[in-house]
């Protein structure tokens, strides 16, 4: 081989396998979870084999519990439970909620988790979901009333 | 002495000569980051919680001032042209060129960041993490910011373009770098974020040579 | 295999095409615009949660779609200039650009429009809003980069190295909502299987969607005539082009 020709080849060499660890990186990545977004069972559960710590920053999404909103008369202060499919964690948050918010919606907060599974929300988003359907088809398949906003009452 | 070694040797040579050069993107590291704690109030808390992107902007902007001058000078008097016609690779003489450049420009940033982390009241494990993406992710804005450089060498005002053209691309770079410190900061796994970042050194290790060669050949006609 | 495009590498016979797909592209558009929106606005029935506020959907979501696809068209331009060294090629790259960051500003309004009543804000930094502004912020790249050269051959050639450098943004734009899981909903469209959009409501989407195509297509076609015009304002054919129109005008 002419050292022209070596020098090709192991440039070539070189780049492979600079490529293949470059993929190989991204498959690891991809398989772990990075994001801090969790479920309420995930909370309780942990998520692939990860428990939140208690006074970590997490996202938390889930739908808000039939009939656990409860207010403060005074301040904008509200607490409601969230769930998905397994057990309940609670969110306190003061402010004002977005117009989406409703029992049975499902929502997203960012917070802190505190000691009992209660998460103090420095934010609190509506999360619609990609479904659309007029409200008759709405009631029939899901059975929900569509309720205008204006009109829900809180 | 090999061709590649003596680019390397010309190009640090060069650079010592003229000391004041690679001092300027050092000093104005440390000053956007002294202008922080002054701009948003010196509350420890919040300090601590924008410090890792306080320090992660202020590289990208300071590895910017500095690389507008990669390859001017070689390019006006000719030396990117004689690599061409010497036979040896140009993509791996810009390599050796970049990589000497974020040797002698970028490292110190690195070098003076504990001071930083300090000045911003980061954690002993949010500046292990920061450290480990820096290393990783600052020659990344050293290698894809060359193939933008090499295409603007021909104008002779290339400043405010160069961060145009550029910082879109460094943001997402961004996004992870201050993830994997987030992450630091509860004691969780960033491995994965690191991993990511590793894999946009090694791509860009592999493929930016060959754009950078072939913008510098746009760029002389 | 693509020896039939190999013609159009000549800007005469660039903007004969030009001309006669105009009409074509006009006419999608004015059609599926005009349809699209008063079917999607004024007809479809509202939504069971959102009420009338998802009606933004006919505008924002073809625009959003359309923003990226034009980014990918850009940057094929531009490889095509690359590879077989076609001027046309890059001119059609510079005149996609400025179509294509439209767009993207289109979606971007809407969707902060949208997300008012139905997020509680305007802007989150949520993972897709965030890549569909760094994409406007590629768009702009590109297209300053292009004027920053005098000599436009130049010019091409490294918006098209720019813009390819910004394709790799593509796949992150695709895959950030898999990966940080944030607020934005799904795609409603391509989900297979089981569509979740109700067949009343995606009717009219599909043919806005439709209708945005022809105006990007009209948009690009206008802004490639001008761009050979000016470019090859030296040559022969188009003074005699020019004279011709001139005089039936006059008539």
């Amino acid at each position: 081989m002419t050292p022209r020709r070596k020098q090709r080849l192991t440039m070539v060499l070189i780049i492979g396998a600079l490529l293949a660890s470059a993929i190989g990186l991204m498959l690891y990545a991809l398989n772990e979870n990075i994001d801090l977004f969790y479920t309420p069972t995930e909370i309780h559960e942990g998520k692939s084999g990860q428990f939140p710590q208690v006074g970590q920053r997490l996202r938390i999404g889930g739908l808000v519990v039939e009939g656990s909103v409860v207010r403060n008369k005074e301040t904008l202060s509200v607490a409601f439970d969230l769930m998905d499919t397994g057990p309940k964690v609670t969110v306190t948050y003061d402010g004002i909620l977005p117009d989406l918010f409703r029992e049975g919606q499902g929502i997203v907060a960012t917070g802190v988790l505190q000691e009992g599974f209660v998460i103090v929300a420095d934010e609190v988003l509506a999360k619609h979901d990609e479904e659309y359907m007029p409200p008759e088809l709405a009631e029939q398949l899901k059975g929900i009333k569509h309720v205008k906003p204006s009109e829900a009452g809180y | 002495m090999s061709p590649l070694m003596s680019i390397f040797k010309r190009d640090w040579q060069l650079a010592m000569r003229n000391k004041s050069e690679f001092i300027q993107p050092l000093v104005f590291f440390v000053l956007v980051i002294t202008l922080f704690p002054i701009g948003v109030g010196p509350g420890l808390a919040t300090l601590q919680k924008i410090g890792p992107g306080v320090i992660w902007v202020a590289a990208i902007l300071s590895a910017l001032l500095g690389m507008e001058k990669l390859f001017r000078d070689d390019f006006n008097d000719g030396f990117l042209e004689q690599i061409q016609l010497s036979g040896v690779s140009l993509s791996l003489a810009m390599f050796i060129k970049v990589f000497c450049h974020w040797l002698l420009f970028i490292l110190p940033l690195i070098v003076v960041s504990p001071m930083l982390a300090l000045f911003l009241n980061l954690t002993p494990a949010m500046y292990w993490a920061l450290l480990a993406t820096l290393l990783l992710g600052t020659p990344i804005l050293s290698f894809v910011g060359g193939i933008a450089v090499a295409l603007t060498v021909g104008l002779q005002r290339g400043g405010v373009l160069l961060s145009l053209i550029l910082i879109p691309v460094f943001i997402p770079l961004l996004i992870f770098a201050t993830s994997v410190v987030d992450s630091a900061v509860f004691g969780l796994n960033y491995w994965p974020q690191l991993a990511i970042i590793a894999a946009m050194l090694c791509g860009a290790i592999a493929i930016t040579p060959f754009a950078m060669s072939y913008a510098i050949r746009v760029s002389h006609h | 295999m693509f020896t039939w495009l190999h013609p159009y590498a000549k800007t005469e016979r660039a903007y004969a095409l030009c001309q006669s797909l105009f009409p074509y592209f006009l006419s999608a558009a004015v059609l599926g615009l005009v349809v699209g929106l008063v079917w999607g606005l004024v007809f479809a029935p509202p939504d069971y949660q959102q009420g009338d506020s998802f009606r933004i959907i006919y505008i924002h979501v073809p625009s959003a779609i359309l923003a990226m696809g034009t980014y990918v068209a850009m940057a094929t331009a531009g490889l095509v200039g690359l590879v077989w060294q076609w001027k046309t090629a890059y001119m059609s790259m510079i005149a996609i650009a400025p179509v294509g960051a439209l767009m993207t500003f289109i979606s971007l309004f809407t969707g902060a429009a949208w997300g008012k009543p139905m997020w509680g804000t305007w802007w989150i930094w949520d993972a897709r809003l965030t890549s569909q502004l760094i994409l406007l912020f590629l768009y702009f790249g590109v297209m300053a980069l292009y004027a920053a050269f005098s000599d436009k051959q130049q010019a091409g050639k490294a918006a098209a190295i720019i813009a390819l450098v910004g394709v790799i943004n593509i796949p992150i734009i695709h895959y950030s909502v898999e990966w940080w899981n944030t607020l934005h909903q799904g795609s409603t469209i391509t989900k297979i299987g089981r569509p979740s959009i109700a067949p009343e409501m995606k009717w009219p989407l599909l043919v806005s969607i439709a209708g945005f195509i022809g105006l990007i297509g009209t948009l690009v076609l206008l802004q490639l005539k001008n761009v050979i015009l000016i470019r090859e304002a030296h040559r022969p054919w188009v003074k005699k082009l020019l004279l011709t129109s001139s005089t039936k005008g006059e008539r």
